[in-house]
Formats: C-alpha cells, structure tokens, sequence
C-alpha cells in the first residue's frame, strides 16, 4: 500500500529563527492510520501540521529543504486550493478558523469551495450536523457559542469537506475536560464509522492514546521517538524525554522498575484494570497456598 | 428574540415575513427620498413613517434614544456652519445679529432643509440595521447575484468590527490588570495615552488577518486560480423565498419613489416655496 503522506528529509526554517523549526524529518503515514503527534512547545508540532496541509509553504515565509509528499504528489505542485480539499486542518484555537456568520454558513463554506450541489450539501450537512450534536446551533453567530461548541464547529466544518487526511493540531488544547471528552467522542465514531486518515497533536495522552494506532514523538524539530502506540509506551524513558503518559501507564512503568509486574504495559484504563485484577487474583493463589 | 446588527427584534416581528432583499431594497431607495424633497415638513413626515415601521416591526423603541444626542449634535453642527460660520452674504436678508454674526434667512432655512433631509436617512438606516442580522444583508446582496468576493468581503468587515472591539477590550483589561488605567483622568491624558491600546490592537488584527487566511486557505478557498472559478452552490439562499407580498412591497416602494419623482421633478410639489412650514418660519423670523 502506498503511504498517503510521505515525508522525505524535510527541514524548515522560519526567517527570524536561529534553528530550524523541523530537520530532516522523515515520516510516512499510511491511509486510514490513526497518527498521534507530540512534544514541547516548540518541538515544530504546529509546523509538521501547517506543511502537511501546504500552508508551510504557501502561507508563510521561510527555507524549505526536503519533501512533503501528499497522495503521490508534492505539495507544492497542487494548485491553489486543491490540497485542501484532500487535507483538512483543524486548528488550536476555534477562533481564528472561523470564516462565517452562522454556524451553518460555517459549515457549508467549505462544501461551497468544493462546488458541491445544493442537494449534496444538504445531506452532507446533516450527516455531519448529526455526528457532532450541531442541532440547535445552526442559526447562532460561530463566535457566541462556548469554547467546546466552537471547536466542535471547527471540527465539523473540515469533516463535512470528507477530506481524506485529518490534521489537527491540539484542538483540545482551549477547551473543559467535557468539552474535550465531547470532541475525543466525535473522533471515536469517525475512527470507527470513517475511513479517514487522522493526524493529531494533542497534549492529553490519556484520551489520544485509546485512539492511536502510532505515535510519534517530535523535540526540537527532530523524531525522536517513533512506534506503534503499545510500543512506543512500553519505553520507560518516556518520562526522561518530556513526555507525560497517562497515570496509568506511569504506574505500571513503576512497578515494573521495582521487579513487581514482567509484563507488557497496559495503555488503557481497562487493559490496566484487567491486568490488575489478573495480579492480584493470582496473589490470592499465592497467598493461599501459603496460607496467609 | 434574534439578535440584529443593531440590537434584538422579538421572533415574532412581522419583519421576519419579508425577504432580506426587500428590506435592502427599502433601505436604497426609500434613503434617497429626501433627497428630492426640500420642504421639511414632509421629510419630517418621512420620518415618523418610519418611526411607526420600527413599532410596528416590534424593535424596541427605548434603544432609539440613544440616538437622541447625535441628532442633536448633528443638528447643532449643521445650523453652526451654515449660520455663524456661513460668511457674509450682502444679498441675503438678517434676521438677527448673534455676538456681530449676521444670521440670514437664506442660510437657516438650508440648515434645516439639510438637517431634515438627514434626519429620515438616518432613520432608514437605523431601521434596516435594527431588523437585519449579518446573515440578512449577504443574502439580500447574493440574492441580486453580486459576486461572492464582494458579499464574502462585506461580511467579513462586519464581522471584523465586532472582533476588533472584542480585541479592544481584552487589551483595556489586560493593561488595567498591570495597573494602566485611564478611568477618570483628562481627555488630553487618554487621547495622548490612547497609543497604549492601538499598538497592541494594531498588532492583533495582524494576527488575526494571517489566521483568517489560514482558516480560508485551509477550507480550500481561493481568490485566483481554478479553485476560484468554481460556481458556488449559494446554499444559504435555500432558507429564503420570495411570497407574494414581498414582490407587492418590491412593486410598492418603486411606485413610491417613481410617485415621489413625477411629484418632485416633473411638478416640483416639494419645492421650498411651496413650503408651509418654511412660509411660516419666515413670516415669524421677519
């Protein structure tokens, strides 16, 4: 199979910055993947995003080294306007990606780009109006309704597009811990309704790593850290790197360096808590055979 | 209640009856009518029409009042630059002596011609913005098939106002939170500490504009090349229809203004002269 994205060697540098925002990266992400991308502020999280979706080069100033391949095509060969139909973006903040004045105008912008008939507009608004709990916000001004509604207006708007890439960086990063629990639900169904490939760059591990089939961890603009989810969170230096799994993985990371668990680590709630009744099921054995 | 550009019209407003066009529609052509009316008594006249529209469509009338004080600066503008700083006019007839400045009668009557021809065109205004939301005017403008760049930049600049005032604020309160406050002190101290705010507002509404091209460019929008030429499906004019009675309002208001003309210009029926009010201001002042 071909990779949807292909990274080959690609450097980028910002004109004002001493250091290069990414160097030499290379990736490749496949079609349908689920890819969690993260690391520190300034690790080139933000900037990896905007060249997957050609706003690095198009809309920015800067030296560029290396490919970003995009369904067999570099990105700077697509034409003004094509490459986002195949990539959408959604970005960290919900305000500054607004481009309407109703919520509903705000989703059928992009379907207008696409130049879609009113008829499919139609049904691909309520598809998406319908996985997104959008209802009753139509009719409001994008910018009256609350941090969560607003991203998960952002969130729908790209949707409704049907691009065949997702990127989006930290749309959670803004929000409530229910709102941002609202907008891992609207990703859980399209994971498992949809054929999209998703790239995400998310600080809260706990709710991206149920969802991710890698991970990649980016520090000053290099990979260094690249692996299946369930691999990538086996490494115990995780922590030494900046990186903060869920409690649940630290735990276990814990009792493992103290020689009380051999196994392999969970990475959700429930394998944790399913490998913890196992341990402690068969210290009852344990202990009852030696009668304690 | 819907909220407005100006404020909020219960839901229930018979206004929501017509089509946005009609309501653009009123507010070009019903605005020029004072201009081919001199006598102010039926400018004036215009104007409580109006007046009885927006009761009629529900808007609540207390938010007119703050309209009161621009009227009246308006007002005290216009009747100070056509009188005492007028200049002198030999041929014109003084009907008082104000500190050595001859007031003329020639120059007060063209104040009030002036400030009651404003006056309804203001009012107009007032009404269109009070009845419509952001959504109403690009769908009046989309509806006449005016070009999307055209409406999408209209719509914007709306919505850029409201965010530049959102950003105003959010710079007052993070300086006043470090202690530079300009509450109560002269004018010439906050018009000269006035910079303190431009700066940071000048500096996010660049920030701004470089996100609102992202999140264009990032929807696939394009202002050239072939993504620009794609016909655009226009799916917000879904929503709307045209009824009988906004093609009724359409034909009424254009046989107004063709009345208005033939009465105006072919038969000069609102002409100074014949002007009871002005004859009576006249015969009073002389």
């Amino acid at each position: 199979m071909e990779p949807i994205i292909q990274i080959v060697n690609y450097s980028w540098k910002y004109p004002d910055s001493e250091n290069p925002a990414l160097n030499g990266v290379n990736l490749q992400i496949m079609p349908g993947e689920f890819v969690g991308i993260i690391g520190p502020n300034g690790a080139g999280k933000t900037t990896l995003a905007l060249s997957m979706n050609g706003l690095i080069p198009g809309q920015y100033h800067g030296i560029k080294q290396g490919e970003v391949f995009v369904l067999g095509k570099e990105v700077e060969e697509y034409p003004k306007g094509e490459l986002q139909m195949h990539v959408g973006m959604v970005f960290s903040d919900p305000e500054a990606q607004f481009t309407a004045m109703t919520v509903e105008d705000e989703l059928v912008f992009g379907l207008e780009n696409l130049g879609l008939s009113r008829n499919d507009i139609k049904e691909r608004l309520e598809w998406v109006v319908q996985l997104t709990d959008l209802q009753r916000l139509l009719n409001k001004p994008p910018y009256e309704i609350s941090g969560g509604q607003k991203q998960r207006v952002a969130l729908a708007a790209v949707l409704a597009m049907k691009p065949q890439v997702m990127v989006l960086d930290e749309p959670t990063s803004m929000l409530d811990p229910l709102s941002r629990k609202r907008i891992f639900q609207v990703l859980r169904q399209l994971r498992e309704t949809q054929q999209h490939t998703i790239i995400m760059i998310e600080h809260s591990l706990e709710n991206l790593t149920p969802l991710t089939d890698r991970m990649i961890l980016l520090s000053e603009g290099n990979v260094v850290l690249h692996a299946d989810t369930r691999s990538f969170f086996q490494d115990p230096t995780l922590v030494e790197r900046g990186v903060y799994p869920s409690e649940v993985i630290q735990y276990f990371h814990q009792i493992k360096k103290r020689g009380w668990y051999e196994d392999e680590i969970p990475i959700t709630l429930d394998e944790a808590i399913e490998v913890q009744e196992k341990l402690l099921a068969s210290l009852k054995v344990f202990n009852d055979r030696k009668g304690l | 209640m819907n909220k407005t550009l100006l404020g909020y019209v219960p839901k229930e407003s018979p206004i929501y009856e017509v089509h946005p066009f009609v309501k653009l529609f009123f507010l070009l052509v019903v605005s020029l009518f004072p201009l081919f009316v001199a006598a102010p008594e039926w400018n004036f006249g215009l104007l409580v029409f109006l007046l009885l529209l927006m009761f009629l469509c529900r808007i609540d009338m207390r938010t007119l009042r703050i309209y009161v004080p621009v009227a009246i600066s308006m007002g005290s503008i216009i009747l100070l630059s056509y009188t005492v700083l007028g200049g002198r006019h030999a041929e014109f007839q003084v009907v008082a002596n104000v500190f050595g400045f001859p007031i003329y009668w020639e120059r007060l009557r063209d104040a009030l011609v002036v400030y009651f021809r404003i006056l309804p065109m203001i009012a107009t205004m007032v009404f269109f913005l009070s009845t419509s939301r952001e959504r109403d005017v690009i769908v009046a403008m989309r509806s006449i098939k005016m070009p999307f760049v055209v409406t999408y930049v209209f719509a914007m600049a709306l919505r850029s106002a409201g965010m530049v005032l959102e950003d105003f604020h959010i710079v007052r309160q993070a300086e006043q939170a470090r202690g530079f406050d300009t509450t109560g002190k002269s004018l010439a101290y906050k018009i000269r500490k006035y910079v303190m705010y431009m700066i940071p507002l000048f500096a996010l509404s660049l920030r701004r504009a470089e996100e609102f091209t992202n999140a264009l460019v990032a929807r696939g929008y394009s202002f050239t090349g072939k993504a620009a030429k794609i016909k655009r499906a226009d799916y917000v004019l879904t929503h709307y229809s045209y009824k009988i009675h906004d093609y009724i309002l359409i034909l009424l208001i254009t046989a107004a203004f063709g009345v208005l003309l033939y009465l105006s210009l072919g038969l000069g029926f609102f002409e100074l002269d014949k002007s009871q009010f002005i004859q009576w201001l006249h015969q009073i002042l002389s």
